[in-house]
């Protein structure tokens, strides 16, 4: 095994030295002489560290300010501080407690002692950390294991059903798209990462009460008689009977919760001309909603025993025309947004046989944007055109798409060149991983602002050009100033004191995107001189043409 | 003149030392090493520019070393103006100076003669 790591700061190179003595023979030992050069390590190769050993009184940033840096970023979770300041009065003994250090070792050093004391604290460090490795481990099992039970269960219904046995897994595709959607749009209705999973997981359940129905009317080819439609809308009241028939403790199951809202009351309506119970607006629970527009959006597209597919684009015009009913209209605003990814997704995922609900879970990634899987899940037949468009490190088009498609263009409406403030300075002082780093969470902040429809290209190294798809002023206004705001407040977890901001100059009114692009990179650069801003000229607003940001 | 002797005529506590050290190779290393140790001169600059904060942080730091090695003598005076200085009583501190530097000298006088010695 690899010796485990100790960094030792303190501004004496006598007492450093002496504490290299006692422990090199056991540890690897790193040192820094102020507490500046100690956070600087750290931010970058933090996890490498078992133990930090502090001084306190010492030039630059003092020891206080270092465990304060630590605390509040929580590095102590995963580092121990032990304290080895020459001034043990308890005042400071007792301060550098108060602020999150583990232990503390007066001077005069007793080799021995300072062995057991280091040893005794990583094996503590060493074995707490063991014990949540094995809880996440034992709770990911359980996690599969649920979802696993789930799918089997909502496969028996779609089995006995005979529709496509890709149903459920579409619902739970489309439903956990339009959340997110959603909450890009709006915090009405507060929905957290696990609030999504929740009610994803459980629109797999949501025509349990199919089970129920005969084999008569479940599968019969054609028209139902209104006597028939009548029993067939038993399901949904039936679903949430089956689930009210648990034993008490599990209906208090968030999961049973939610699953009986989506089974009641998946065929509810949004202007209350709905079954069973004729819920109308907010009344509706936004799990019930959202499986209702998922399940019609699913149902239009896929082969049923009493109609053929629906094509996506159709769907999406028979769903806004309201021939399914009414529903919320953000929610329709937010199938309108997904509806290109959401042909993709759902064409390939029928596409292969094997998909499994587990498959399609792993795929979306919480922690991308929206924007990931856009690129992420396009066919195989794209791939290839992947390769030579896509920038491998940020996932939005590359120079050379720009190139082929845009450049010679005539009738460019609106065009933004962007590029990150001292970019050069972030790759010089956090290293080049921390650059690429920050060139993938600008673009993720520069798609949550951006329709499915515009374009972003890497123009070259940190400069982005967006060609923005009809598109009225003001929005376009609006929709720069929104990128560089959402731009300003990335947070890097791995490098929290980073700043990270950019420059945008844009170009608005019809012209030759080479045109466009040349004023656009003009304002750029006049952007640039105060950094963090935006800068857009209006080719028809000539006598005012100016609009500045900040 | 051994490791031993050379601690009696300065004023350390050879026995503490080794005890804590364990090694009397690990003890000489660092009583020739403290001839190199800066923190001394830079007492002695920042006193001179009246620079009392980059004082202190100097004796508190030259107290440490003293205190590690057990360098009994020069750790009791560089404590004295440790706390002096601390306490804000710039004038007091600056008057133990001529002490603590003759201690230090004289300290560094015998740890190099010790040096000499062994290399006879």
């Amino acid at each position: 095994m690899d010796k485990q790591k100790i960094l030792i700061v303190d501004d004496s190179e006598m007492n450093r030295a002496l504490l290299i003595d006692i422990l090199e023979d056991q540890y690897d030992v790193v040192e820094a002489d102020n507490g500046v050069d100690a956070i600087a390590l750290l931010s970058k190769h933090r996890e490498e560290f078992s133990l930090l050993l502090l001084d306190i009184m010492m030039p630059e940033m003092d020891g206080f300010e270092v465990l304060a840096h630590i605390n509040k970023y929580h590095w102590n979770y995963t580092l121990a501080v032990i304290m080895i300041s020459a001034d043990d009065s308890p005042k400071n003994i007792k301060r550098a407690y108060d602020m999150g250090a583990f232990d503390y070792i007066s001077r005069p050093f007793d080799s021995t002692i300072v062995h057991r004391r280091i040893s005794n604290t990583m094996f503590l460090y060493a074995r707490q950390r063991h014990l949540e490795k094995i809880i996440v481990k034992q709770f990911y099992e359980q996690e599969k294991n649920n979802k696993l039970m789930i799918a089997i269960l909502s496969h028996l219904v779609e089995f006995r059903n005979g529709e496509s046995r890709l149903h459920v897994l579409h619902v739970n595709t489309i439903t956990e798209l339009l959340l997110k959607n959603l909450t890009q749009r709006t915090d009405r209705y507060s929905l957290s990462k696990s609030d999504i999973d929740l009610i994803s997981t459980a629109s797999s359940l949501h025509d349990i009460g199919k089970i129920s129905i005969s084999d008569d009317i479940l599968n019969k080819p054609g028209r139902l008689t209104a006597e028939e439609f009548e029993v067939m809308k038993g399901h949904s009241a039936i679903g949430a009977q089956i689930l009210s028939g648990l034993p008490l403790d599990q209906q208090e199951s968030p999961l049973v919760k939610v699953a009986s809202e989506i089974c009641r009351w998946h065929h509810e309506r949004y202007d209350g001309n709905g079954y069973p119970d004729g819920l109308k607006g907010e009344e509706i629970p936004i799990s019930a909603q959202v499986v209702a527009l998922a399940d019609v959006y699913d149902a239009l597209t896929s082969d049923r025993c009493y109609k053929k597919a629906y094509s996506h684009t159709e769907a999406l015009k028979m769903i806004l025309e309201g021939q399914c009913g009414a529903f919320n209209p953000v929610l329709l605003q937010c199938l309108q947004e997904i509806a290109g990814t959401l042909e993709r997704e759902l064409t390939e995922a029928s596409g292969e046989k094997t998909v499994s609900i587990q498959d399609m879970r792993n795929k979306i990634d919480y922690d991308r944007l929206f924007s990931y899987e856009k690129y992420s899940s396009v066919s195989r037949k794209q791939q290839h055109l992947q390769l030579l468009y896509i920038d491998s490190l940020t996932g939005v088009y590359n120079r050379r798409y720009y190139d082929e498609h845009f450049r010679r263009a005539e009738d460019t409406e609106a065009i933004a060149v962007m590029d990150v403030d001292d970019f050069k300075k972030i790759n010089v002082h956090y290293g080049r991983d921390a650059g690429d780093i920050v060139l993938q969470r600008v673009v993720q902040a520069v798609l949550s602002c951006v329709q499915e429809t515009d374009s972003v290209i890497r123009y070259g190294g940190d400069e982005f050009v967006i060609i923005f798809y009809s598109i009225p002023a003001d929005t376009y206004e609006e929709r720069l100033e929104n990128i560089k705001d959402c731009i300003s407040r990335i947070v890097i977890e791995e490098y929290p004191d980073m700043q990270v901001s950019a420059s945008i100059g844009g170009a608005y009114g019809t012209a030759k995107t080479k045109k466009l692009f040349k004023i656009a990179d003009g304002m750029m650069y006049e952007a640039k001189l105060t950094k963090n801003q935006v800068l857009i000229r209006f080719l028809d607003r000539e006598t005012d043409n100016m609009k500045g940001g900040r | 003149m051994d490791l031993r002797e050379c601690y009696v005529s300065f004023g350390g506590d050879y026995d503490e030392v080794l005890g804590r050290l364990q090694r009397e190779q690990t003890v000489r290393k660092f009583v020739v090493k403290f001839l190199d140790d800066k923190s001394f001169r830079m007492l002695e600059e920042s006193i001179g520019n009246e620079d009392y904060d980059e004082a202190l942080r100097a004796v508190h730091t030259l107290k440490g070393i003293c205190q590690n090695l057990s360098f009994v003598r020069l750790y009791e005076s560089s404590s004295l103006m440790t706390k002096a200085f601390k306490e804000g009583e710039h004038k007091n501190a600056v008057a133990m100076m001529p002490q603590l530097s003759d201690i230090y000298h004289q300290m560094i006088h015998t740890i190099q003669e010790y040096i000499q010695s062994e290399e006879k």
